[in-house]
């Protein structure tokens, strides 16, 4: 408890300090709550998911860095790893691969990487995963870009 | 040498740009994976081994490192500038072994100044008076628990064979050509070839064993009179004498003997 409070502190001054050298990238930690954070990261480009700011939600466990962080995306997303309702996210390094070596800015690193890059074998989210399995990468495109529009833009005036 | 000056300056605290992995803080316990040497607090990457190995119904023998996925089998760490001790992933695998008190009181003889029984035991005689004619049976056995305890293992049958066979034909050489050979030449030749031998197995710790064992040799005593005398010098061990506390007061009266007692977490009074 001790140790993953003082650990969540270190990361908390780190991103104090470097708050502008991943512009992708803005973490927040909650204002009473050190255990739970939450982050809005940029959509990569040249993907559907492009202009669209998306927000991810961490609730970090007592026995952190030896667990990893639950992550969720709290921003609607079509995306073959992430759930379409609940957001979960399906990345090794969230679950068998945790290593106490990434930190929760690296871990949305790590998610803005799996947007860019699909894991369409591993779906979380069946329609998604097997429009990519199927080759239609036309049919993925629109309806994630529908999304992104939908949920991650800002409306225009 | 440098080398080991550069870690020991870092071995208390690291300066904040080069952080324990694990818990982001200054290093505390400077240890060590033993294959990438990826560097981490004691206490965090036992911890983060024992979580690894936790998940598995089966014993793991290694962990693989949380910044390079190298595989590792054992951690490093308490290095003093010359000995290390090792932690291994599957502590059943490679050290089923377990330090008795002997072995423990032989490595404490590691801390004190060479030279420490010199004044009891005189070498320079024993190869004036050619003592070593005399066959020393107990040697066999001295070398097994001494080497036992250096390299905290169990099994090291075939290093004593191989040194005590240096020895012997050392010996064998000697009884043919002894008197041509000044008592100096053959103490040094003695030395030279025991380092020789014991160095890929001791490494920084073989100097000293073999002024220990040429110690223990012109002692001409067998391993528990030996081990009374230099329990004796120790502090240690004057029959009833057997709190801890009692022995620390004998090694404030004796500057000579270098108190490293934190190994120990049982009364050193050295009965067997």
């Amino acid at each position: 408890m001790q140790a993953s409070r003082a650990r969540l502190f270190k990361e908390y001054k780190e991103v104090q300090r470097e708050k502008l050298a991943d512009p992708d990238i803005q973490l927040a930690c909650d204002d009473s709550n050190i255990f739970k954070w939450t982050a809005l990261i940029k959509g990569p480009s040249e993907t559907p998911y492009e202009g669209g700011v998306f927000q991810l939600a961490f609730a970090v466990p007592e026995q952190y860095p030896l667990q990893p962080p639950q992550v969720r995306f709290l921003t609607k997303i079509f995306h073959p790893n992430v759930h379409f309702k609940t957001g979960e996210i399906c990345l090794d390094i969230l679950k068998n691969a945790w290593s106490p070596a990434w930190t929760l800015q690296s871990v949305c690193r790590a998610i803005i990487a799996l947007m860019a890059h699909p894991e369409p074998d591993s779906p979380l989210n069946c329609d998604s995963g097997n429009l990519l399995r199927s080759g239609d990468i036309r049919g993925f495109h629109s309806m994630a870009r529908m999304y992104t529009r939908l949920a991650a833009m800002p409306k225009k005036g | 040498m440098m080398q080991e000056e550069s870690i020991q300056s870092t071995s208390s605290c690291s300066e904040d740009s080069n952080p324990c992995p694990i818990c982001l803080g200054p290093i505390v316990q400077d240890s060590y994976l033993d294959k990438c040497l990826h560097k981490f607090c004691y206490n965090c990457i036992i911890h983060w081994t024992k979580v690894v190995t936790s998940k598995h119904s089966y014993k793991l023998s290694s962990v693989k490192c949380p910044l390079c996925k190298a595989e590792n089998f054992s951690v490093i760490h308490g290095f003093d500038g010359s000995s290390f001790q090792q932690y291994f992933i599957n502590q059943n695998y490679k050290h089923g072994f377990i330090l008795s008190k002997a072995h423990k009181y032989r490595l404490q003889c590691y801390y004190t100044e060479p030279g420490f029984l010199s004044d009891i035991f005189n070498v320079s005689r024993f190869w004036k008076l050619r003592k070593y004619h005399q066959p020393n049976c107990w040697l066999r056995n001295w070398l097994t628990r001494e080497i036992q305890a250096l390299m905290q293992e169990e099994d090291v049958n075939i290093i004593v064979h191989h040194i005590s066979g240096v020895f012997d034909s050392f010996m064998r050489r000697n009884e043919q050509q002894s008197r041509k050979k000044t008592p100096e030449a053959k103490e040094e030749e003695f030395q030279a070839l025991i380092s020789d031998a014991a160095r890929p197995f001791l490494a920084a710790r073989t100097d000293r064993f073999v002024n220990e064992m040429e110690l223990f040799l012109a002692s001409g005593l067998n391993i528990e009179a030996y081990d009374a005398v230099y329990k004796q010098r120790l502090g240690w061990s004057a029959p009833g004498v057997t709190s801890e506390t009692t022995a620390q007061e004998h090694t404030e009266h004796r500057p000579t003997v270098i108190p490293y007692l934190y190994i120990f977490d049982e009364d050193s009074d050295g009965t067997d």
